[in-house]
């Protein structure tokens, strides 16, 4: 029995993952979150700094951080690599202006050796606003046709409404799950 | 002594008595424990030939399996399309299926074997991808029609065809692709020394953009759903209440007033915000920026926070996050707030 299956067997026991949830400033990763875990998402304030919360979900435990998007954060993301089972990249669709910066530091971060393992979400989030680019144009404008090293899909959602944001984290969950928690 | 030599004996004969009683007792354990050591082995010896039946069993069903679906790929061809678009469904299935096999199998594998299987999946999974790719176009549009985003900037598209203001009379090389991605806003742009209104039915809910403005006077009646302040240098902005974010950046000796929901400033230096905020207004490599609370009014701006859904009541004007400075406890050099004295009440 090697280290890794010593490891993955723990997890199993723990039934836990760490999401990593990053992505430009203003994108919405704090509305996601609070969104998500059922709380007010009008009194959200830029991040600074992270948030962290800890919830259940389908029998999981899910470790989710947030960490701000401003340019002055970005060089702090790599604190937080370790032992990410899943990267959550957070899009605002409507922010066409920015779109290359986006597809830059989301394409630095797969290079990312500690991230190497990570499953990859794309929420192309506020699809509820008239300017929104759709989630075609996203995956388009971020190349995300190019990435082999990572398991990806994207999803249109709002986390406003909090259309999407389900069926985006069950995908991840999944695709973690038949990683991490082989069948015994 | 002598009373001492019988008890010495007694201990002796008694001892001696016991380890006869003991010994058999103590070889009967011992063989039964050979006994079970011998069952143990026996078990282990078992355990190892199923572990390695299951991996011979593994590695055919998989190669099998593999072989299949290369054969299946490899006979792919542009004849029929029908035919072609119902194999390489069959080969997804099959790849899937294929992959939860092994994962299922992990337990008894070895890292290499693991390794290996797992580096042929991700080839069968090229091949698919290529052949898709060689036959079958990317549908960029299959999803359009169900967006909602698509659908909607699809209804507000008459309203695209009045540009930004004086768009047309930049210089600007990249100004094609500049207006296709302001397509969804309307504001002012490239404007001097001029007093630019907009009333509220043309920003009302809208994103408005205000960019490379230099000495204007801008006042915006209404409430739109975002504002963007780009470029600007020695102007006068005032606003309506913004119901999310307004932007600020590369601003220079600037006048803003705006409530808003969330105010984000960033490389602007020299500039006067009089503020309303529901949530925070943040700074980030900016300097010399003063804030006041928010004092301007005109005919319905009541009507208009409540179309933007912002509190009266709730102004932070004052919690001002810097980005740039992460140091609790002493205050950022980089904004200030303005002196009661020094602020401005009149408003023309």
């Amino acid at each position: 029995m090697g280290l890794l299956t010593i490891l993955k067997k723990m997890k199993h026991k723990e039934r836990e993952m760490r999401l990593l949830m990053l992505g430009l400033d203003n994108a919405g990763k704090t509305t996601i979150l609070k969104k998500f875990n059922g709380e007010d998402v009008s009194t959200i304030s830029p991040t600074l700094g992270f948030n962290i919360k800890t919830l259940e979900h389908r029998g999981f435990k899910l470790n989710i951080w947030d960490v701000g998007g401003q340019k002055s954060l970005r060089s702090y993301w790599r604190n937080y690599f370790e032992s990410t089972d899943g990267l959550v990249w957070v899009v605002d669709s409507a922010d066409r202006l920015r779109l290359e910066d986006c597809r830059q530091e989301l394409s630095s971060l797969l290079l990312e050796e500690r991230l190497a393992g990570a499953t990859l979400l794309v929420f192309a989030n506020k699809q509820d606003l008239p300017g929104a680019l759709s989630k075609d144009g996203i995956r388009e404008a971020l190349a995300l046709d190019s990435i082999k090293t990572h398991h990806w899909c994207i999803i249109g959602c709002s986390a406003v409404t909090g259309e999407n944001l389900l069926p985006g984290v069950d995908w991840l969950l999944d695709d973690i799950g038949a990683r991490i928690f082989t069948a015994d | 002594m002598i009373m001492e030599a019988p008890v010495a004996s007694d201990g002796v004969t008694s001892t001696g008595y016991r380890e006869t009683v003991k010994i058999p007792d103590r070889l009967l354990r011992r063989d039964q424990d050979r006994l079970e050591e011998a069952v143990r082995r026996k078990e282990a010896k078992e355990n190892l030939s199923v572990s390695e039946e299951k991996i011979d069993h593994f590695s055919s069903a998989f190669n099998t399996e593999k072989t299949v679906i290369e054969e299946l790929l490899s006979v792919c061809s542009e004849a029929d399309r029908d035919q072609l678009s119902r194999v390489l469904e069959e080969v997804t299935s099959r790849i899937q299926q294929l992959q939860k096999f092994l994962n299922d199998s992990t337990v008894f594998l070895t890292q290499y074997e693991l390794r290996q299987a797992q580096a042929s999946l991700q080839k069968l999974q090229c091949g698919l991808e290529e052949k898709r790719d060689e036959f079958i176009p990317k549908k960029k549009f299959a999803f359009r029609s169900r967006n909602i985003g698509a659908n909607m900037s699809k209804v507000i598209k008459p309203i695209r065809d009045q540009p930004a203001s004086s768009d047309s009379g930049s210089s600007d090389g990249n100004l094609g692709v500049v207006s296709v991605v302001y397509a969804e806003q309307c504001g002012f742009s490239n404007a001097h020394s001029q007093v630019l209104t907009k009333e509220a039915d043309e920003i009302q809910q809208r994103d408005v953009l205000l960019s490379h403005l230099t000495n204007c006077k801008v006042r915006l009646l209404g409430s739109p759903s975002t504002l963007h302040i780009k470029h600007v240098r020695d102007s006068e902005i005032l606003c309506g209440p913004v119901s999310s974010s307004v932007f600020v950046d590369q601003c220079t000796g600037c006048t803003l007033a705006v409530p808003c929901q969330q105010l984000r400033t960033h490389n602007t230096t020299d500039t006067q915000v009089y503020l309303h905020v529901t949530s925070r207004a943040i700074i980030e490599d900016c300097t010399g920026v003063g804030f006041a609370p928010f004092t301007w009014s005109y005919d319905g701006i009541d009507a208009d926070f409540k179309l933007a859904g912002l509190d009266f009541e709730r102004n932070n004007w004052n919690q001002v996050d810097d980005f740039n400075w992460l140091a609790a406890g002493t205050p950022s050099p980089n904004w200030t707030v303005i002196p009661a004295l020094e602020r401005k009440c009149t408003w023309e």
